[in-house]
């Protein structure tokens, strides 16, 4: 019913330190402080030059999940990172995001880990400074839940768990496809009972 | 590309612009407009030498929007294997040349936010297309222009007249230096940089470019290399059955074409990795002079570019 093998779905890998670059800037949000805080730890081991010229910005996961935020945020501050900044939400994280690549040069590495909404947000305000991927690197961790983009009336429904869902616009009842698309950031939602209204296959949590 | 695909155009226009530098317009032969291109092609010009037949890549240097004639730039080479001689000692207004269809390897990225131009001498031509593209859009660019001296500045004028401030000249007999590391540590986000000039400025940006921590996909560079001579060797081509004899000033694969097999190609430069061929057999080794295989690709040595590789062997068997 997804509709599998659709190339378009994103594919992560674990965060890996590019000493390659001049300047690092990471995004986490949640338990992607985690991978991130492995990269610090491979950037002092290859020499703590790296580390002068890293920037974290980073969301605590508002969620039950958020024991370790404080203390993930101290870690941050002690392993030597030149900037730290917490940011109350995602919103927030993004605008300073995006003033900064603005004022950033080329020889700037991206690191974001956190859920997958939260890396296609980010990598959406990525692609519009036009990024590559050997500039990028992103690890998925946290929930699974999706944005999903209704194809009928162009709004974007937040946070979706199930396998079908109704549009926060137009009401209808979308299928959550794997087809993504990066300039959104969202997957698409297509009518699921248009040929035969009101035939809804059965509900059932498909991104936790 | 093959020799079926040509276009007949004929020379409309010469002019010395520089004490090594020819500028040629080309028009095609039965009248009409030529195909259109975008800034960075190349065409293939073929040439009926006296004594073989001469293949070489040049940058179309005209305005794309301009397709009434074609513009290329000859440096003649002092070392040359014929190509740029013939061009520059028998090519007059009249003359009728065979091109192949223009080809882009060198295009511009087009969802750049900064474009930072470097050419060095000759390295000038694909530029002068590009900036026909560039001129007037919204994304800002910078061309940093090397050359020997004054005299050697091919298109300054046309440059000066239409690029302004965006132009920056450097003239090797005032001892001026491109500041390549100052340069490129401090482009803003989302820039790429494309180089075309001597071997060594090619390398020297790359690796400037890579120290300061640009990515790969961010740097882009273009060098036509002419086939490096060496020993004459026998080649033997499995699938039509034949022997062909590479002399020393001659590439493998205008030996082959020689002898009338044809081979797919569409650089003769080393870049394309258009004419790919694979090694069956070898008693010697393979002298890759080319930028399309990795490191490890050529050593393993199961297969070749024959427009400017060749062997050190008696005996190579390729796949043709």
């Amino acid at each position: 019913m997804l509709v599998t093998g659709i190339k378009s779905k994103p594919v992560y890998a674990p965060l890996q330190a590019d000493t390659r670059g001049r300047y690092h800037l990471m995004l986490g949000m949640g338990v992607g402080a985690a991978p991130l805080l492995r990269v610090i730890d491979e950037m002092r081991i290859g020499g703590a030059q790296a580390l002068q010229h890293t920037r974290v910005l980073f969301v605590p996961d508002a969620g039950a999940a958020n024991a370790g935020a404080a203390a993930a945020i101290e870690r941050f501050r002690t392993a030597a990172v030149g900037n730290v900044q917490t940011f109350p939400g995602t919103p927030a994280l993004l605008e300073e995001f995006r003033t900064t690549l603005g004022k950033s040069l080329m020889g700037t590495r991206l690191y974001v880990a956190g859920p997958e909404s939260f890396i296609g947000l980010a990598m959406k305000i990525a692609l519009e400074f036009n990024l590559n991927k050997d500039e990028i690197r992103a690890e998925e961790c946290g929930t699974l839940a999706r944005r999903v983009y209704c194809i009928h009336c162009r709004a974007t429904t937040e946070t979706v768990r199930t396998n079908i869902v109704q549009c926060i616009a137009c009401k209808r009842w979308l299928l959550v496809r794997d087809h993504y698309s990066r300039r959104l950031a969202a997957y698409m939602g297509v009518m699921v009972d248009a040929e035969a209204p009101g035939e809804l296959p059965p509900l059932k949590e498909a991104f936790l | 590309m093959n020799d079926a695909q040509t276009l007949a155009v004929e020379v409309v226009g010469v002019e010395q612009v520089t004490p090594l530098i020819k500028h040629f317009k080309l028009a095609a032969a039965g009248g009409g407009s030529l195909p259109a291109f975008s800034g960075g092609s190349h065409i293939i010009v073929v040439m009926q030498g006296a004594e073989r037949v001469h293949r070489n890549p040049y940058s179309l240097l005209g305005s794309p929007q301009q397709l009434d004639t074609y513009e290329i730039g000859v440096r003649r080479m002092e070392e040359s294997r014929g190509g740029s001689h013939f061009m520059h000692d028998t090519v007059t207004v009249g003359s009728r040349l065979e091109i192949a269809h223009p080809v882009n390897l060198f295009g511009l990225d087009k969802i750049a936010r900064k474009h930072v131009l470097i050419a060095g001498g000759i390295g000038i031509t694909p530029f002068l297309a590009q900036l026909e593209d560039l001129h007037g859009g919204a994304v800002p660019y910078e061309l940093h222009y090397s050359v020997r001296s004054a005299e050697h500045a091919a298109f300054l004028e046309r440059l000066r007249r239409r690029e302004g401030e965006r132009l920056h000249m450097y003239y090797d007999s005032e001892g001026q230096m491109i500041p390549f590391e100052t340069l490129l540590a401090t482009q803003p986000l989302g820039t790429h940089v494309y180089v075309c000039g001597p071997a060594g400025m090619i390398n020297h940006v790359i690796n400037t470019a890579r120290s300061c921590g640009w990515p790969d996909s961010h740097i882009h560079w273009e060098q036509f290399s002419a086939p490096p001579v060496g020993d004459a060797f026998e080649v033997f081509l499995a699938r039509s059955m034949i022997s062909v004899h590479v002399p020393h000033d001659q590439s493998l694969l205008e030996s082959i074409e020689a002898a009338g097999v044809e081979v797919p190609y569409l650089c003769r430069g080393g870049v394309c990795g258009f004419c790919h061929t694979r090694v069956l057999d070898l008693d010697g080794e393979l002298v890759h002079n080319d930028h399309f295989l990795s490191d490890a690709d050529k050593a393993k040595g199961n297969s070749i570019m024959p427009c400017v590789s060749r062997a050190r062997c008696k005996r190579l068997v390729l796949d043709l």
